[in-house]
């Protein structure tokens, strides 16, 4: 498994920057990404073609800075240049202008442990391929195998601002492999994905019932995936004692302990992040926290551990044992502890667009929003080891980007254009045109239809 | 085998204990208690509902407020009022006396006596109300205990009532009112066809049971589900299997109810003859045998009694539906047995009839953009709410949930917004108003609160900003003029939650989390 070549990322961006005159290379740094997958669409050839420039925004650029009447300059997918309005001066004659002049420019944002395209319409099974069987242990079950790339649920992601999302699968101990998405359009069954970039699984009563029981579980199946890589040949000849896993399963989780792909848990209780946290620290592993109700609790460890947690705002409901210390400014007391905090709209793929208003709850109850905004972009990229690509608005990343008439996280305002892997999608869904179809009631009775 | 026998002896158990509660309580004969003779309803009229020992008796007294608790009176000086009666003060005073609003305009005079609150800068709207909610029923901790929801024993249990499974010590409850909830109808879940009887709560902290929380004089609901609940629930049990069965059992429901109700009036006439005979001095054995046996009262049936309040009018139906195609099946069943659905509830589909529901002057409780977690909800758009009043038809946002009714407001504002960006004007008093007069009238007590207007109930919300913000919070919440919730210095908690937090064992104040 070799990371994403660096190589076409850089030529890509030399020769955007080529014509465009202008060196801006802080994307570049440590460009070579932690996954471990290479992406499945083919990023040769796309950078050829004219550029765009979005010129005049208030760019919030995702990691906490904001440039006013600023100016980024797309060429194919990639982001080549983010810079003030001088940057508009050395455009190529060809080049589409956009203005932007008193919008808002912000990263595309990005859902976190969703469900999107593995899951149609919910309560019908035939329309669901989120869950991987009965065990508890699916590690190798693959999402990206299952994403319906057509899935209606796509675009009406897609026009409020979600531009990527971590397709998770749901259900046992290790549910299986997160897949990446971009959100393109027109794609077809070829959405750009980048397979298997965590092994994604939940903490709780899932194996006999018990928290120690799962907890026991994960620790010998971790053992064995370590026994089975160094023993894999005695395996083979039936020397070796029975493994707590399918070898695929265990097979699966070597990137995990090479530290190349996080294990993403859904945990909520003390006890559970507790657990995780000490897991991760003696068996070497990049765990993020997703869920975490309680991760208030536990913020001193998490933030000493460089634990990023994902969390669900507006989750305040003590309706378990284990969420009985909910509370809304939990992200708050976890930002100001030091510890990474993205937000998301959990075990959804209908509404992942109101991570927007999530981010608005937690600014509410306190957390800065500048770090509203970084914990829908950057700060769940990188959790999933993709920040060289994702989450700002950063020369060298791919181009998803969305525009806005006033602040995104505010309900009064919806995306007003979004650009994809540089492309303006089409602002349409099965929802508007459902809306347009019936808008006019008047029109229907007189057709009489 | 020691499970059978196990629920044998609790069944057994249960009924004796039940008579020896009830038999001090009313009719017992229905409970089959052996060596009771069955009593027959204590004043022996022939109108069912007087006959009722329930509580719902209240629901005929005519009070325009409720009992008043010990107020002070209050002046909210300066704030933006968004009275939801049409104005918006953009600077203006509300004056809350004896549970009552007693003024609103842009100057009070403050009487003496009166509390002054300065609240310059924010905004104050009438309380909060929704008319989908299942706390207290379905409370957390989603204990197993606590599902007290759904009677899905059968898919018509039109004698259930949420009041009888109300656990006022819901932590949600709490958290509704942060929320600026001052009312919100309590419904049975939606597994069956017609699912039992709903009641109208207040959210009083004070509140020790399901009476206490009750709003007096609130018409009861009746719950009915359409669609795929009750064919999921029961389509492997007696059925209804399809949508056919479902409509089967609702007609077949109210053509009983119908005939249950000729009974008593059969009763009635019969009984009313017999009195006049008695006055002429007519004994009754000379008019025949077969009218003297109707004096008898046809054998009562609480299920039926509800139906007929519903065929009265007195209860109003409240329809859990979601396609536009099944709802105008509903309207249709409704006219033919002559009585009104006064809402449909999730209605993702109520924009495409939109019309049909204005000319039915039904409402429509809608959430602002949930969608697609089944089939019937796949047609879900953001605009439904604004298209349904664009048309001229009754929109209410409501919750069905108890992180959603936390923040009605933040949901009427999503509705808002995205019908604007569509192209359709809705004003901010509209918009307000699917979550405050809309639902009141949806509920019977539009007349009691649900606007800031003189003479209404006391139910009123200080927020911090606008409450179509997603920055905004409720900051002051006041039920019939007490105040019940203050943002960081008055949030009760229910019983449930003590002992749980940081700082109530310590002491630690500020280890007590919001």
């Amino acid at each position: 498994m070799s990371p994403v070549p660096a190589r076409h990322r850089r030529r890509d961006l030399l020769r955007g920057l080529g014509s465009v005159g202008l060196v801006g290379l802080a994307g570049l740094a440590g460009a070579a990404p932690a996954s471990a997958a290479p992406p499945r669409s083919r990023r040769r050839g796309t950078s050829t073609g004219a550029s765009l420039a979005l010129i005049g925004a208030e760019i919030h650029v995702g990691d906490g800075t904001v440039i006013k009447d600023g100016t980024v300059i797309v060429r194919g997918e990639r982001i080549i240049a983010v810079g003030d309005a001088s940057l508009g001066g050395a455009l190529a004659a060809d080049a589409t202008r956009v203005d932007l002049r008193g919008k808002l420019l912000t990263p595309g944002f990005i859902a976190a442990d969703s469900h999107l395209g593995l899951v149609e319409i919910g309560m019908e099974p035939g329309t669901r391929d989120d869950s991987g069987g009965e065990g508890p242990i699916r590690a190798s079950y693959d999402a990206a195998s299952a994403i319906r790339a057509r899935s209606s649920l796509v675009q009406v992601q897609a026009i409020e601002g979600i531009t990527s999302a971590a397709v998770a699968p749901s259900g046992g101990l290790l549910s299986g492999q997160v897949a990446w998405v971009d959100l393109a359009y027109g794609k077809g069954e070829a959405l750009p994905t980048r397979p298997r970039i965590a092994v994604g699984g939940g903490l709780g009563q899932v194996v006999d019932g018990s928290r120690a029981a799962t907890l026991a579980k994960l620790r010998r199946v971790i053992d064995d995936a370590r026994l089975y890589r160094k023993l894999r040949g005695a395996h083979e000849r039936r020397q070796l004692r029975d493994l707590a896993a399918h070898p695929r399963d265990l097979e699966a989780l070597f990137p995990v302990l090479d530290r190349k792909v996080p294990l993403t848990l859904r945990a909520q209780g003390e006890s559970d992040i507790v657990a995780a946290i000490e897991l991760a620290r003696e068996e070497k592993l990049r765990l993020v926290i997703i869920g975490g109700t309680e991760a208030w609790r536990v913020r001193e460890r998490l933030a000493q551990a460089s634990v990023p947690v994902i969390v669900q705002p507006s989750e305040n409901l003590p309706g378990s044992l284990d969420r009985l210390g909910a509370r809304l400014d939990n992200a708050a007391l976890l930002d100001a502890a030091g510890v990474e905090v993205g937000i998301a709209i959990f075990g959804e793929a209908h509404n992942l667009r109101n991570a927007t208003q999530e981010a608005g709850i937690a600014v509410a109850n306190g957390l800065p929003y500048e770090k509203a905004l970084t914990g829908l972009s950057l700060t769940i990229a990188r959790a999933y080891g993709l920040e060289a690509d994702y989450g700002t608005v950063s020369a060298g990343k791919i181009a998803n980007l969305v525009t806005w008439a006033g602040d995104p996280l505010e309900l009064e305002h919806f995306a007003a254009q979004v650009y994809v892997r540089g492309a303006a999608i089409p602002m349409v869904s099965r929802q508007t045109l459902l809306r347009e179809r019936y808008r006019d009631l008047e029109a229907i009775r007189r057709r009489g239809r | 085998m020691p499970g059978m026998r196990g629920r044998g002896w609790t069944r057994s158990w249960g009924r004796v204990a039940l008579c020896g509660i009830l038999g001090t309580l009313g009719p017992v004969g229905v409970l089959g208690c052996r060596g009771k003779a069955s009593t027959p309803p204590s004043d022996g009229s022939s109108d069912p509902a007087e006959a009722d020992p329930s509580p719902t008796k209240k629901s005929a007294k005519k009070d325009t407020v409720d009992a008043p608790r010990e107020v002070p009176v209050i002046l909210l000086r300066g704030g933006r009022l968004m009275t939801a009666a049409g104005n918006i003060f953009e600077r203006g005073d509300i004056l809350l006396k004896d549970g009552a609003i007693a003024a609103v305009g842009e100057t009070i005079e403050a009487p003496a006596g009166a509390t002054v609150l300065d609240i310059v800068g924010k905004t104050v709207t009438p309380g909060i109300i929704d008319t989908h909610s299942h706390m207290g029923v379905y409370s957390s901790p989603g204990f197993k205990a606590h599902s007290d929801g759904n009677e899905a024993v059968a898919p018509n249990t039109a004698y259930a009532r949420s009041v009888d499974g109300y656990w006022p010590q819901d932590p949600q409850l709490e958290r509704a009112r942060a929320g600026g909830v001052t009312t919100a109808q309590i419904l049975p879940g939606s597994a069956n066809l017609i699912g039992g009887r709903s009641f109208v709560v207040r959210l009083l902290p004070w509140a020790r049971s399901a009476e206490d929380a009750r709003f007096e004089g609130a018409p009861e609901g009746l719950k009915m589900a359409c669609g795929e609940n009750p064919k999921r629930v029961y389509g492997d049990k007696s059925g209804p299997q399809t949508r056919m069965g479902n409509v089967h059992g609702y007609r077949d429901a109210f053509q009983k109810a119908v005939e249950y109700r000729r009974g008593w009036e059969k009763h009635e006439k019969a009984q009313k003859k017999a009195a006049a005979d008695r006055k002429m001095g007519i004994s009754p054995s000379s008019g025949g045998g077969k009218e003297e046996a109707s004096v008898d009262p046809p054998a009562r049936d609480f299920g039926l009694e509800t139906l007929v309040k519903v065929l009265d009018g007195e209860i109003l139906v409240h329809n859990h539906c979601y396609r536009a195609d099944e709802m105008s099946l509903m309207l249709d069943l409704a006219a033919t047995y002559g009585f009104k659905i006064r809402s449909f509830h999730h209605a993702v589909e109520a924009y495409k009839i939109a019309d049909r529901l204005a000319d039915a002057d039904t409402a429509a409780s809608v959430w602002a953009d949930w969608w697609g977690f089944k089939a019937e909800a796949f047609d879900g758009i953001r605009e439904n709410a604004a298209l349904l009043e664009v048309a001229g038809a009754r929109a209410i946002i409501h919750s069905d949930s108890a992180i959603g009714i936390q923040r009605l407001n933040q949901e009427a504002g999503k509705a808002m917004y995205a019908g604007r960006s569509a192209g359709l004007e809705i004003s901010e008093n509209q918009a307000l108003r699917w979550i405050t007069y809309n639902p009141a009238w949806a509920l019977g007590v539009e007349e009691r609160t649900g606007t800031l207007e003189v003479g209404k109930l006391a139910d009123v919300v200080v927020w911090s900003g606008s409450p179509f913000s997603v920055y905004s919070a409720a900051e002051q919440v006041y039920i019939a003029g007490e105040l019940v919730y203050e943002r960081g210095s008055q949030e009760p908690r229910s019983d449930f939650e003590l002992g749980f937090r940081e700082g109530d064992i310590g002491g630690d104040a500020e280890g007590v989390a919001p």
